[in-house]
């Protein structure tokens, strides 16, 4: 023990030197984000939600877009759609958001309000990004309030997938034009010659409920609010009951456990209104043959519809918008990335892009051949930034719908309940 | 005690003969301790202290994380007593501890019986029923229970057999919450090893007394094991209550997330994870989050308090 004292220097020292490691390592993990090497080259992160195909295409993309600027590079961020919006909230309020990434129409007023979106404008000023050759004015669905906050990847439009072989042995046809009665009537008779339900559950989708409203004039979201009354909600829920009850929707208790699978695909059902470009997951997880059917009507002409979109967006606070703005601008532009991608986020949103991409399969040409007839039928209306806070009411129109739809909520005192949330999520 | 006296503090050096340098020493002693420690403290002052802090006073504004918090006093309070899944939100899990808890320590206590019983194989049971313990709160079992309880499927199939065709529990709302309560007493192992030690505790004079007396089995567990093992037992019923307050993992997987179907299984805990990281009203979401620290402050307050009635310790260990 005589040399006590140096085994102490020695322990302190090594304390010392653990904890100087640990806080620098702190350090350095604190910052993150984009950074510059030595070099000249600059790395940006590219983030985005959906399944393996869609990664798998952008990765390629991405290397492609490496290839032809080898002094940016891109580190890729991927997850499922509602991890992807827990992370980036709380990477957009810690000021570490990627750089650039996949964004919806839903989200671009919450983050515009919050500061966190780049205003692409002045990027398309400065010449590093192209805002031409946008096809059916679909580069709308950016703009807010004179911003362009959001460039578009690609056009989409709700459609009624339906189960092929069903419709065909119940004898019903779905046709352009057909009102909701028609519709509810070929219901019945699939319900009464196949056995098996019409519809998934038409009435917790907020973006039909949309379309149905703006067949009568009125729309889901205003600038700031709320289209429609207390009054209406009810009705359409307590209809929506009345036929969970009768057998011609699906049961809800059903339709839960099959999840991440579709009430369709699963057989449990006839049809199912979604988004087109979401038709291809069908044929992969279903036995049946599905195609694309017109949203019904009210007044046996207007569907109500218009484009949606998944857009790029950049990051307010990045030190490299420059390049951000060339990125987008690769991704939307050029014909490569087009083939690449084909319709997995939608029809391609450009020119360059949609006459580069020449889809082969039965799925990607009948979203082609839908969404054509949809603009022909020149039904095509405006698209309206929704206010912030749309995906938390979104989120809750899907979820009272289910409580309506297991009967556990009664629809007066569910659209009551839908329209307080709803109340609270604009002030947010 | 008298060891303790006995060995010496140090062998005999330069410290005890210098009073001085002795100070010094122990002074640099305890330089050398708090700076090994100091990675642990820096953590827990950044990562736990601190956090807790700033969410007491976030408890008491209104807080999007992207501007600053605003001062609003009792507001979060008052709102979420009167927000009607917040209310929910405690039955279901009030529910979930009171139906969870017993059933989950009952059946550890009787599978402790059986496995402090002598037999061959005894250590691979043992491991056996602990294992679940282990991989239970994992993800992956989630996984598993969902697709167990599902519609058409194992558990499903075997209640048809017996007649009772109430298909899957995952999407039903009246049987969701108690898919997640079997989940959590297929984690017995916990408070079972716990028992299996307490039961080992039980001197065996008693047992042959009382077997002299003729007491029958269930006599004998009644009036000696019980007693004997009700320390344990308190531990347990703490320690499980607490757990099951806090339950979240099993509830947000089974239910895909969205702690439903029809918000049956909206555990506390979902309820504030939903507030705080999907609609950023971080605000209510600590205040939600005190709440629960209160409430569990105050079940803890009467099982300590309700000790004195039925928990007995050895006049000896006193």
């Amino acid at each position: 023990m005589g040399t006590s004292r140096n085994v102490e220097r020695r322990t302190i020292l090594k304390a010392a030197g653990a904890t100087a490691a640990t806080l620098g390592l702190a350090a350095t993990t604190g910052c993150g984000g984009s950074s510059e090497a030595g070099d000249g080259t600059v790395t940006i992160r590219y983030a985005w939600w959906g399944g393996e195909p869609r990664t798998i295409a952008i990765k390629k993309t991405i290397a492609l877009f490496e290839k032809k600027y080898p002094k940016i590079k891109i580190k890729p961020e991927f997850t499922d759609y509602e991890a992807f919006w827990e992370k980036f909230q709380t990477q957009a309020s810690g000021g570490n958001p990627p750089d650039v990434f996949q964004n919806a129409v839903g989200f671009l007023r919450k983050y515009d309000k919050r500061g966190v979106l780049l205003d692409l404008k002045a990027q398309s000023d400065a010449g590093n990004l192209r805002l031409d050759n946008f096809r059916n004015g679909v580069l709308a669905n950016g703009q807010v309030d004179g911003k362009q906050l959001g460039i578009p990847v690609g056009a989409n439009t709700m459609a009624l997938v339906i189960d092929l072989k069903a419709f065909k042995k119940a004898g019903v046809e779905a046709k352009f034009g057909w009102t909701w009665d028609e519709y509810f009537d070929a219901l019945q008779t699939i319900q009464d010659k196949v056995k098996i339900a019409g519809d998934t559950g038409y009435f917790s989708i907020m973006y039909l409920y949309d379309l149905y409203l703006r067949q009568n004039g009125k729309a889901f979201f205003t600038d700031s609010g709320l289209g429609f009354t207390e009054d209406d909600l009810t009705q359409w829920w307590e209809d929506g009951y009345k036929r969970v009850k009768s057998g011609l929707v699906a049961d809800p208790k059903k339709i839960e456990q099959v999840k991440p699978k579709s009430g369709l695909s699963a057989g449990l059902a006839a049809s199912e209104f979604t988004w087109d470009n979401f038709s291809i997951r069908y044929e992969g997880e279903g036995e049946s043959d599905y195609g694309l059917a017109p949203i019904p009507t009210t007044d046996g002409k207007d569907t109500g519809q218009y484009l949606g979109s998944l857009m790029l967006s950049g990051f307010s606070g990045t030190k490299h918008p420059k390049e951000v703005a060339q990125f987008i601008d690769f991704m939307v532009h050029d014909p490569e990335v087009g083939e690449i991608m084909g319709y997995d986020r939608g029809i391609l949103a450009t020119t360059e892009q949609y006459d580069a991409f020449k889809p082969t399969d039965e799925n990607n040409k009948g979203i082609a051949a839908y969404e054509e007839e949809v603009a022909k039928a020149g039904v095509l209306g405006k698209i309206t930034p929704h206010p912030s806070g749309a995906d938390v009411v979104e989120a809750a129109f899907l979820r009272i719908g289910g409580e309506v739809a297991q009967g556990k909520t009664k629809p007066a005192d569910a659209a009551k309940a839908l329209f307080s949330e709803a109340k609270a999520a604009f002030a947010g | 005690m008298t060891l303790v006296k006995e060995a010496p503090a140090r062998p005999a050096g330069k410290r005890s003969a210098a009073p001085v340098a002795g100070r010094r020493g122990r002074r640099r002693e305890n330089l050398a301790g708090y700076l090994f420690m100091s990675p642990w403290i820096a953590g827990f002052l950044l990562l736990t202290a601190g956090p807790m802090i700033a969410s007491l006073y976030y408890a008491f504004t209104s807080y999007n994380l992207f501007t600053p918090p605003k001062w609003v006093g009792l507001d979060n309070f008052t709102t979420m007593f009167q927000d009607p899944r917040w209310q929910k939100s405690v039955e279901v899990t009030l529910k979930y501890v009171v139906v969870a808890t017993p059933l989950k320590l009952l059946l550890a206590l009787g599978v402790a019986l059986l496995l402090a019983q002598k037999r061959r194989g005894q250590g691979l049971y043992r491991a056996a029923f602990y294992m679940p313990s282990l991989i239970g709160a994992s993800v992956s079992v989630g996984f598993v229970w969902r697709a167990l309880f599902s519609d058409d499927a194992v558990v499903d199939r075997t209640q048809k057999i017996f007649g009772l065709d109430v298909g899957g529990w995952i999407g039903n709302p009246d049987y969701v919450l108690y898919a997640l309560v079997a989940l959590s007493i297929w984690q017995f192992g916990a408070p079972m090893v716990i028992f299996l030690a307490g039961l080992k505790q039980v001197p065996q004079e008693l047992y042959e007394a009382a077997e002299m007396d003729g007491a029958g089995p269930f006599r004998r567990f009644w009036n000696i094991t019980l007693p004997m093992i009700s320390p344990v037992l308190f531990f347990n019923v703490l320690l499980e209550s607490i757990h099951a307050f806090q339950v979240f993992g099993s509830a947000y997987v089974v239910s895909d997330t969205r702690c439903g179907p029809a918000d049956a299984t909206l555990v506390y805990t979902c309820y504030l994870y939903q507030k705080g990281f999907k609609e950023a009203q971080m605000g209510f979401a600590s205040a939600m989050a005190w709440t629960l620290v209160v409430a569990v402050a105050l079940v803890t307050a009467v099982l300590f308090w309700s000790q004195k009635k039925w928990v007995h310790y050895e006049e000896a260990a006193k």
